[in-house]
């Protein structure tokens, strides 16, 4: 997480710099109505600065532990276990993704799409959360041959460690 | 070296079942897999196929222009559907197609296999942009069946002619929400590329050995981020501005057209980075697997993508230098500084060539000429970039060259991509022959139909006219302009028959085609359901070489 936080709070420190000199530059020779570009910088800046403090948090609260994939010498096994849970198949992005299209009509030609968009929409959201079955109890190094479900995947690494 | 020595052999033998199991669900096929697949190959494809068809209908949307200016006082179209016809067509070109096909289609594809992922962090996230981004293009397209046609106004939309009173009907509006929609497709994208790349990745893939592809799209991802919603507000404000009387580019209720552009470029300059830095990545990626070498200066490269990344979120108004209201020494000064870091990679790449073994197949030809074009393109934008010399060409058909040098050049790249990454998909490799005429007549097409539009430009014609007159000295130039349209268009149907008659019928690829060297060559090919069976230790940013040849093991830094 180290390199990542990084990255992202590098960029921070780059758009804050670029707001300063910006509007340094515009209060000094520009045009005093030239105030759009201002904002969309510090909105610019403050998005990596939220993206920015929750990874170096994410960094921080492992205490110099790193993770599988952050370290050079880590092998498979390290990584062993449940990787995460993996939805399969899933009619319900596309009755969102329709009743969002739908959404979008309304904007063009009169309300009554949407009373078809927000049922379609409103009713993926519901068939969208009802429909996964993910367990909190599955940690890395559950026994993935237990798992497994209809309705989606617990793709895992070295089903045997080496306890 | 000494590192190479301290190394230890480390075996790996695909196809093991042992590392990796799943569990897996039931599997549908067809069109039902279509519609309700989560996994992020078959998203991938959809993509892909998607952005192609918008490249066909926007290829064709050109060629009706092209017809069109062949000769003066032309009345092959009306000029009402002229302007429809290079409205849609840079739009579609911009959103559906340049864009997505790179980052959503390449992306989805690649980026797990190529970090060692089952999947992508939300899968069905994912499938829900693919419809989202569907839905727009559709919803564009929709423009041409309206009483009044589509939208008008060009791809970039300049207020006040955007305004009811000046564009009414719903192909304006039908081209905000087709927008609105592709963008909201891309920020979810973005999301999913972000969280996948940083916490999906297997062990040993620390960041500093992710593909420059996969550093690529990240960098472009976060551009997403900023960019995207900017766009989208503008477009809120553009339909309050149209349907809700809200005048904020309407001058006369003291709202500001310039804020439109403000607006537009603070996006429309990063995207033009969108489009471009996911293409740099499969250029390196060719390159590198063409020349059967790393790539030369990894970090260097990733760094140069990160400048390039930052530095392109302050050039915005270098679109709007001879609006008189924009700080032109503060946006010559950036616009000039981002050719460095692309220098850097254009060194690189023909650094990783340098003494390498090249091997010269249609995927590595695309690249060159994507090299080739795009530094014309470059060096074109460089002039651009100089208040004193875009006074003089802005508005012209030299911008026109310009910018279909750097596009038309990041889309070759993308071509090769298709080449090289194809039979991973299909499990067949595509056609040498035909893949080598469909290059030769794409570049030949290509150069013959923008070369001339410089000095069109520099002679004085403006773009998006639908007519001239004769006696204007553009003749001869239009004429060769729109011959080698046509010839382009020769050459992407050589490829697309190409891709369709290989798909079934093409030489069986193998899981390793190329002698690869990044992860998604330790896959069959197809890969299967969550990818991997097995994984080779990840030691170096070629992983897949490393374990194939033991002898040339890659030199680490660390």
């Amino acid at each position: 997480m180290k390199v990542e936080s990084r990255t992202v709070l590098g960029a921070f420190s780059f758009l804050v710099i670029l707001a300063v000199v910006y509007w340094v530059l515009v209060a000094l020779h520009g045009s005093s109505t030239e105030r759009s570009g201002i904002a969309m910088l510090v909105f610019s800046f403050s998005a990596y600065a939220l993206l920015g403090t929750y990874l170096l948090a994410q960094y921080l609260r492992r205490h110099g532990i790193p993770r599988a994939e952050d370290r050079f010498d880590a092998t498979q096994e390290d990584g062993a276990g449940v990787i995460d849970y993996f939805p399969a198949t899933s009619i319900w992005p596309v009755a969102m993704g329709l009743g969002m299209v739908f959404g979008a009509c309304a904007l063009v030609w009169g309300l009554w799409y949407l009373a078809i968009g927000v049922v379609l929409f409103f009713g993926a959201v519901f068939g969208w959360v009802t429909e996964s079955d993910y367990t909190e109890d599955v940690l890395p190094g559950s026994d993935p041959d237990e798992l497994g479900s209809s309705h989606g995947d617990y793709a895992s690494t070295g089903a045997h460690q080496d306890h | 070296m000494t590192i190479l020595e301290e190394r230890p052999q480390l075996p790996f033998e695909a196809h093991e079942p042992s590392l990796m199991e799943i569990v897996p669900g039931p599997r549908p096929r067809g069109i039902v897999k279509f519609v309700t697949s989560t996994d992020h190959k078959q998203i991938g494809l959809n993509y892909l196929f998607t952005a192609l068809t918008g490249f066909l209908l926007a290829g064709l949307m050109a060629l009706v222009m092209r017809t069109q200016l062949i000769v003066p006082n032309n009345h092959f179209v009306t000029e009402n559907v002229y302007n429809e016809m290079f409205t849609i067509h840079g739009t579609i070109m911009l959103f559906v197609f340049a864009g997505p096909f790179a980052f959503a289609g390449f992306g989805n594809y690649m980026i797990p296999l190529m970090i060692g992922a089952p999947d992508m962090a939300f899968p069905r996230f994912n499938n829900l942009s693919y419809w989202l981004y569907l839905g727009g293009f559709s919803l564009l397209l929709a423009g041409f069946l309206t009483n009044n046609g589509a939208a008008q106004f060009g791809w970039f939309g300049y207020a006040p002619l955007t305004e009811a009173i000046h564009s009414p009907g719903p192909g304006a509006d039908l081209w905000i929400v087709g927008i609105g929609l592709t963008g909201l497709s891309g920020i979810f994208t973005a999301v999913n590329i972000i969280t996948t790349v940083f916490t999906l990745r297997a062990p040993g893939m620390v960041m500093f050995r992710m593909p420059i592809f996969v550093w690529n799209i990240l960098v472009t991802m976060f551009l997403i981020l900023l960019a995207f919603p900017v766009l989208t507000a503008a477009m809120a404000l553009l339909w309050i501005d149209r349907h809700l009387g809200g005048g904020f580019y309407d001058a006369s209720k003291g709202g500001q057209p310039i804020l439109w552009q403000n607006l537009f470029w603070f996006f429309g300059h990063p995207e033009v980075y969108i489009i471009a830095v996911p293409y740099f990545g499969v250029a390196t990626e060719i390159i590198s697997t063409m020349s059967r070498k790393p790539v030369f200066g990894y970090k260097g490269m990733i760094a140069a993508t990160l400048s390039i990344g930052a530095l392109s979120m302050g050039v915005w108004a270098h679109h709007m230098y001879t609006t008189g209201a924009v700080l032109l020494p503060f946006f010559a000064a950036m616009s000039l500084l981002i050719a460095v870091p692309t220098g850097i990679k254009f060194f690189n790449w023909i650094g990783t060539m340098w003494r390498g073994t090249i091997v010269l197949n249609t995927a590595m030809l695309f690249c060159l000429g994507f090299l080739a074009i795009f530094l014309f393109g470059g060096i074109t934008g460089v002039i651009l970039a100089q208040p004193v010399l875009d006074f003089q060409v802005h508005n012209t058909y030299f911008v026109v060259a310009h910018f279909h040098y750097v596009l038309i050049g990041a889309v070759m790249a993308g071509f090769g991509g298709l080449y090289y990454w194809l039979p991973k998909m299909t499990g067949r490799k595509l056609s040498e022959k035909w893949g080598k005429l469909g290059f030769a007549l794409l570049f030949i097409g290509f150069n013959l139909t923008f070369f001339p539009q410089h000095d069109l430009g520099l002679r004085g014609m403006p773009r998006r006219i639908e007519t001239y007159n004769a006696g204007m000295g553009w003749n001869f130039l239009n004429e060769l302009s729109s011959i080698g349209a046509y010839i382009t268009a020769l050459g992407v149907l050589v490829n697309v028959w190409n891709i369709f008659t290989s798909w079934r019928n093409g030489e069986i690829a193998g899981d390793n085609p190329w002698d690869g060297q990044t992860l998604e060559w330790a896959c069959s090919s197809p890969p299967p359901d969550h990818n991997f069976e097995a994984l080779p230790p990840i030691r170096s940013e070629r992983p897949v070489w490393d374990a194939n040849h033991p002898d040339m093991l890659t030199k680490v830094g660390h």
